[in-house]
């Protein structure tokens, strides 16, 4: 077989297994310091891990309107985003280089969000069609900025190829990268958004609708979601860093890998920090924020259409 | 002026229609009015002379006066006075005319007194069932002298729903409860919803009403009430056992020893502080804000600590008795108590002003839950609520009690009229609180702490006593009766009143801003026993019976 096939393959699985290793890591990273923030104990660091576990050992009930569709949303959700896992840098090149391009990024990124939108209507309670109606709206305003970002990088490089985009194209422009620099400060202000923690968790507020759409779920179904949901923040972690801070994941192994992985530590931290210090917003309040940033999106877009 | 004034204003006004008046002090007035005029009577005094309206009470009197009596309870707070409106209903056909359209916010008390005593308010806009079971059969009325307390009705229908209103055009059904995990206690609101915006909601509680005010009158003794009065409420326990004594102690016309009064100032203050702490702490978990919610639950853990050090339990105190109190403080607590204060004085500090200037908290809370002036006048709204609203009302120092006419302190009120506002009146209030604990700390002298009662309390005589709750004013009326217990005991927790707003307040406002607007009254439910089942496909309503519950459970169906 084609060697360059075999290590494509062999690295996208191998990034597969790293997402699905250390996102609960990560999770419980996140816990621990939100704890320490509120001045609590906090659970044992692997914790995440045992809930998984926990989860995925319990009895599957079938509960909602439509019980196929619901077990479809569930391993979609997860399979989406170990696709999305397989295209991402993470510490290395990306694997599946050839695969796949920006454009199979993009898409993959939304699907993930429709997976919700399936799980929360196959579930069919009252709760979760408000869930959804809300996730729904969320994405129509958020899932732009990503693609607007991606296209900005295609734009300066002439290029929709993986290696390319996440490496800090958005940066590659003759003189100040105008429109890359306005879509880093954007995508700053709405990655909390992406990684769905407060204040942007409108579609699940337990406080408010009962976990929206995933009301309807346990067991290991529940812990698929709760999977996904980990493995999300340390894939849009390796996303963003691809897209806006690149630098050093050239380094020679294990240089690079290991600063590749600080890097997703701070974001991390960033990302805990402000779920800790802040109130969840209205959905109508944060519709309205996204809209802003989509706003200065399309400005950046058509900057950067201009060569600035 | 005073309530010999008042009542004179009302002689003057209606002539005949006054039949008799009591003044047992110049903080109470009881006027008996003839039914004919007692809606006149409502209207002029709640209307032209600008009372607040407390609750209405009903009472079997069939046995001494041969009727059955209602209760209008008034406050006159800027005169310091306390006014019931007395008026009677013959035994055989039970009505009075209704004044909820005169008073809305009396809307609850008159249907109670309906499903309680069977004495029908005639007119009344919303003439259903209140308390009672939906299954419960008409005609049998379980404050009646003639019903056991232990009665079963052996003809109780399961099948019988409550009947909600026509789901408006447009509008789907949201239920919100019986059980969500916002509701510490269960409770049932019929929100219709379009889009995200509620249109209008429909309330059905107290489907389990425990049946309080009944054992009271029939099983308890006086001294018994205290003990079951503070496990009304779950945290604020001590103001209804508070409330209940004094009313007693209004009634017979006896008067707790000073250290006595001291001692229930400082157990109320330091539920005060412990309830305000916690709701600032619930408030933000509902919102979303974990951090503020753990960290207030940190600042009140040693207050809970204090309260057990100081009566052996962290939240039912067992602190009252008719006559005095059966906890002191020893001069090492007293440190103990000064330390604590100054401790939580400077914890929360930063937290007030972390909260005030925090942007965030305020987007989520200013312009949501608005209940104006209007509708705190119209709904009898208490407490925070009232006083974020710019109402300056407490009856800490309207109707002083125990030991507050000896402290000085400030009515925290603010402008806003939404949840902000109930915010920022709760966490100020924590510092006035720890001011007034203080100052009984500084003054209170040795002495009893109980009145030697000598034979038994005067028999039919009203007592009234409104305590400032954390929530707002909790009003207990009391009619002292033979074999050393009451004839009738009322209890209006302040949610009472607060929870007739909430329609008002999530009017027309997103579904996400409903649990932060109930939140904001702080309320306390009563249990529940069924659930409600919407088919989404159909649209049909069906509501599982306590029967076919049990048979599911057993069966392990779902």
């Amino acid at each position: 077989m084609d060697t360059n096939l075999l290590n494509m393959i062999l690295g996208g699985l191998a990034n597969v297994v790293v997402v699905l290793l250390v996102a609960p890591f990560f999770q419980g990273v996140l816990r621990k310091v939100t704890a320490r923030i509120q001045s609590r104990q906090g659970p044992p660091l692997l914790q995440p891990y045992y809930d998984i576990f926990k989860l995925l050992g319990k009895e599957d009930i079938e509960s909602g309107v439509s019980p196929v569709m619901q077990r479809f949303a569930t391993y979609l959700s997860l399979a989406t985003i170990l696709a999305v896992g397989c295209l991402v840098p993470l510490g290395f090149k990306a694997p599946m280089n050839n695969a796949g391009d920006a454009i199979l990024l993009i898409y993959l990124l939304t699907l993930s969000g429709i997976c919700m939108l399936l799980a929360g209507l196959a579930a069919g309670s009252t709760y979760s069609l408000v869930g959804i109606s809300r996730e729904m709206m969320a994405m129509l305003t958020l899932e732009p900025l990503f693609a607007i970002t991606i296209v900005i990088g295609a734009l300066h490089t002439q290029s929709f190829r993986l290696d390319t985009v996440l490496s800090g194209a958005v940066y590659q422009t003759a003189g100040v990268p105008v429109s890359g620099l306005i879509m880093l400060g954007v995508m700053l202000l709405s990655f909390q958004a992406f990684v769905q923690r407060v204040p942007f968790d409108m579609s699940e507020a337990e406080t408010e609708i009962m976990e929206g759409p995933l009301m309807e779920y346990s067991g290991p179904k529940l812990a698929m979601f709760k999977y996904a949901q980990m493995a999300k923040l340390i894939v849009f972690s390796g996303l963003f860093i691809g897209l806006f801070v690149p630098w050093g994941s050239e380094l020679l192994f294990p240089f690079g890998w290991i600063l590749f992985w600080v890097k997703v530590f701070i974001l991390v931290l960033m990302v805990t920090v402000l779920a800790a210090t802040h109130a969840r917003y209205r959905i109508d309040q944060a519709i309205r924020y996204f809209a802003a940033l989509l706003a200065v999106g399309f400005v950046a877009l058509i900057l950067a259409s201009n060569g600035f | 002026m005073d309530a010999r004034e008042r009542l004179n204003q009302l002689k003057e006004k209606f002539g005949p229609g006054i039949v008799r008046a009591d003044l047992p002090c110049d903080s109470r007035l009881y006027v008996y009015v003839d039914p004919s005029v007692v809606k006149a009577v409502c209207r002029y005094v709640f209307r032209d002379l600008d009372a607040r309206y407390v609750i209405s009470i009903g009472a079997d009197d069939r046995q001494f006066s041969g009727n059955f009596l209602v209760f209008h309870d008034f406050a006159f707070d800027k005169d310091k006075i306390l006014c019931s409106i007395i008026t009677h209903a013959s035994p055989d056909n039970p009505r009075v005319d209704c004044i909820s359209d005169i008073v809305p916010g009396a809307s609850w008390a008159e249907r109670e007194i309906s499903d309680m005593f069977g004495v029908e308010s005639v007119g009344h806009p919303y003439p259903k069932r209140l308390v009672l079971p939906d299954g419960w059969p008409d005609g049998l009325h379980p404050l009646r002298k003639d019903m056991d307390w232990n009665h079963v009705p052996k003809d109780y229908d399961e099948n019988r729903e409550f009947k909600f209103g026509e789901t408006p055009a447009g509008c789907t059904v949201v239920p919100f409860g019986p059980f969500h995990p916002t509701l510490d206690e269960p409770s049932h609101f019929r929100l219709y919803v379009e889009g995200e915006v509620v249109r209008g909601c429909e309330y059905r509680g107290f489907m389990v009403h425990r049946g309080i005010e009944k054992l009271a009158e029939t099983v308890l003794s006086y001294n018994d009430i205290p003990m079951m009065a503070e496990r009304i409420c779950g945290i604020c326990g001590c103001v209804h056992s508070v409330a209940y004594v004094q009313a007693v102690e209004a009634g017979a016309a006896i008067k707790a020893p000073p250290r006595a009064e001291y001692m229930r100032s400082i157990m109320l203050e330091i539920e005060r502080l412990h309830s305000h702490l916690l709701w600032v702490g619930l408030a933000c978990h509902l919102v979303g804000f974990d951090t503020l919610f753990m960290q207030s639950w940190r600042i009140r853990e040693p207050i809970m600590w204090m309260a057990e050090k100081i009566t052996g339990n962290r939240k039912t105190y067992g602190l009252c008795l008719v006559g005095g109190v059966r906890w002191d403080i020893t001069p090492e607590i007293r440190a103990e108590l000064r330390v604590l204060l100054d401790k939580l004085e400077a914890e929360w500090q930063p937290v007030v002003a972390a909260v005030v200037k925090d942007k965030n908290i305020q987007k989520r809370t200013r312009d949501v839950g608005v209940a104006d002036k209007v509708q705190c006048k119209d709904m009898g709204l208490v407490g925070p609520v009232a006083r974020a609203a710019g109402v300056d009302i407490d009856c800490r120092r309207d109707h002083p009690y125990a030991a507050y006419d000896r402290v000085d302190f400030d009515v925290i009120t603010h402008d806003t009229s939404d949840v902000w506002g109930r915010v920022v009146v709760r966490a100020k209030e924590v510092f006035e609180s720890i001011k007034i604990i203080r100052q009984c700390l500084d003054k209170m002298e040795p002495g009893p702490l109980m009145l030697d009662i000598e034979g038994e309390l005067p028999v039919g005589r009203i007592g009234i006593s409104s305590v400032e709750a954390p929530r707002g004013e909790s009003h207990h009326f009391v009619i002292t009766g033979e074999n050393n217990k009451p004839r009738r005991w009322r209890v209006r927790a302040p949610t009472y009143q607060n929870l007739q707003g909430v329609p008002g307040m999530i009017k027309d406002q997103m579904i996400a801003d409903m649990t932060i607007s109930l939140g904001s009254i702080d309320p306390c439910f009563s249990c529940t026993d069924r659930m409600e089942t919407i088919d989404l496909k159909s649209g049909e309503t069906k509501v599982w019976t306590q029967d076919e519950l049990f048979r599911m459970v057993r069966a392990r169906i779902n």
